[in-house]
């Protein structure tokens, strides 16, 4: 397959045997409304950097009562809500709301630093923070030995999957901690630093280093393909010199007036006072939109640009491993394809 | 014309029965001014796979920024008969 100047229908496009299997694999789960919650205002590390601790979010009190949260995500579940994301600041502090919470919407995912086990019976996804290796988390995430305590908690464990968040000071690491996670079998995928509004430090990236990014991305994905779930479109899309809005053009409600469909419609992000503001709502609040590559924003934005990206076979299949790449790192069971695109292409523009 | 729009708002409607599955309803009986976000409950997968399909079907590019727009089978049959009339 090329992309090429001819114009594609899209029963062409889809008439490939291995695209249109994709597509009906992937197009299965475009049932997935996903909302986002903070469970608890306390962590127990301390990150520089840290998107939790911006804003006014981390001021909001925390509800530790069960009722109140079964309340709420029955609501949830009434006006649409499929499948939720347990995030800041740690909800690994308060199991008990997860347990309510996987007991109302069974799924979902976790993000969590990995310090403290989560309970197996909280089957959702876990996905793990890990922010170089461990020389480096001393001193940005000020806690010692994380990998080796966050891979020991999560052994054998088929929820987890370790986000690895590329700073211009960890990209080298990148290569040792897949390597040690490869060789324990457990699943890795990749996140870009963004900067949090008003953030002007040593994590931000350059154009330098989202190059360098992009080269040690793709190594690692052909050097472990079965424990790497990536793409080459997302190492494009998430190393890009244009952020993620910029490009495909963000649909949470931070960034889109639009309340009648998609995200813009059903998207919120509840506080730990299970209250929620429109205007700040988004996978990843105060983060700069400018800078946002994040890898929990791409899922969603880049997925919802479906139909820009349906004009020939190999930008559809682009999208089509962003598509299986996000569900395998967001979804319980879900198991990520061959990749059917391993070149990159540039993010098509809108039409 | 109104032979037209009619054509269309049956076509648009097999479509969108077709890829959604709906069950128990035909295009005929299909209620052109049924809300497809609130009443049928399509997401903008769903649309967005159903203007993939008009596009084929008809020729016309629906510009993304106009899906919000295209809240019923009646409104997305006036939007490509607009489009076609204009292109002539």
């Amino acid at each position: 397959m090329s992309a090429g100047q001819q114009e594609y229908k899209f029963s062409e496009i889809i008439a490939d045997p291995m695209i249109r299997e994709r597509w009906e694999k992937v197009r299965r789960y475009f049932f997935l409304r996903e909302s986002t919650y903070d469970m608890s205002n306390r962590c127990n590390i301390r990150c520089e950097g840290c998107y939790y601790f911006t804003g006014e979010k981390q001021f909001a009190e925390e509800n530790d009562d069960e009722a109140s949260w079964r309340q709420l995500l029955e609501s949830e579940k009434e006006r649409g809500i499929t499948f939720v994301v347990l995030a800041g600041a740690e909800p690994s502090l308060v199991p008990h709301l997860c347990r309510v919470c996987y007991n109302v919407i069974p799924l979902g995912a976790i993000a969590s630093n990995g310090l403290k086990p989560i309970p197996k019976e909280i089957d959702y996804q876990i996905h793990i923070s890990v922010w170089g290796n461990d020389q480096t988390s001393q001193v940005v995430r000020k806690a010692p030995d994380m990998l080796v305590r966050q891979m020991e908690n999560y052994r054998d464990d088929a929820r987890a999957v370790f986000v690895y968040t590329f700073t211009p000071g960890n990209i080298d690491e990148a290569r040792e901690v897949t390597r040690l996670l490869a060789d324990s079998d457990q699943k890795i995928t990749f996140n870009m630093f963004s900067a949090p509004l008003g953030y002007n430090g040593d994590l931000r990236h350059t154009t330098e280093t989202l190059d360098k990014t992009r080269l040690v991305m793709s190594e690692l994905l052909t050097e472990y393909p079965q424990s790497v779930l990536f793409s080459p479109y997302n190492i494009v899309a998430h190393t890009a010199e244009l952020g993620l809005h910029e490009l495909f053009s963000c649909s949470y409600p931070r960034m889109n007036p639009s309340t009648d469909i998609g995200l813009g419609k059903s998207f919120r992000q509840y506080r730990t006072d299970l209250q929620w503001d429109r205007d700040a709502a988004c996978c990843v609040p105060d983060t700069d939109c400018d800078d946002c590559r994040h890898y929990a924003a791409g899922s969603a934005v880049v997925t919802a640009r479906m139909y820009r990206h349906a004009i020939d076979p190999v930008t559809f299949s682009a999208w089509l491993d962003y598509v299986d790449t996000y569900l395998a790192v967001w979804v319980r069971g879900y198991q990520k394809g061959p990749n059917l695109c391993n070149t990159f292409i540039n993010p098509p523009s809108s039409i | 014309m109104n032979n037209d729009i009619s054509r269309t708002i049956t076509r648009i409607a097999e479509i969108i029965i077709n890829e959604l599955k709906l069950e128990d309803i035909t295009p005929e009986t299909f209620d052109a001014d049924l809300d497809l976000v609130d009443e049928v409950g399509i997401d903008s997968m769903d649309l967005a796979t159903v203007v993939l399909v008009l596009r084929d079907e008809y020729g016309v590019r629906i510009d993304e920024d106009d899906y919000p727009k295209l809240t019923t089978v009646r409104i997305i049959a006036g939007y490509i008969n607009d489009k076609l009339n204009s292109s002539e």
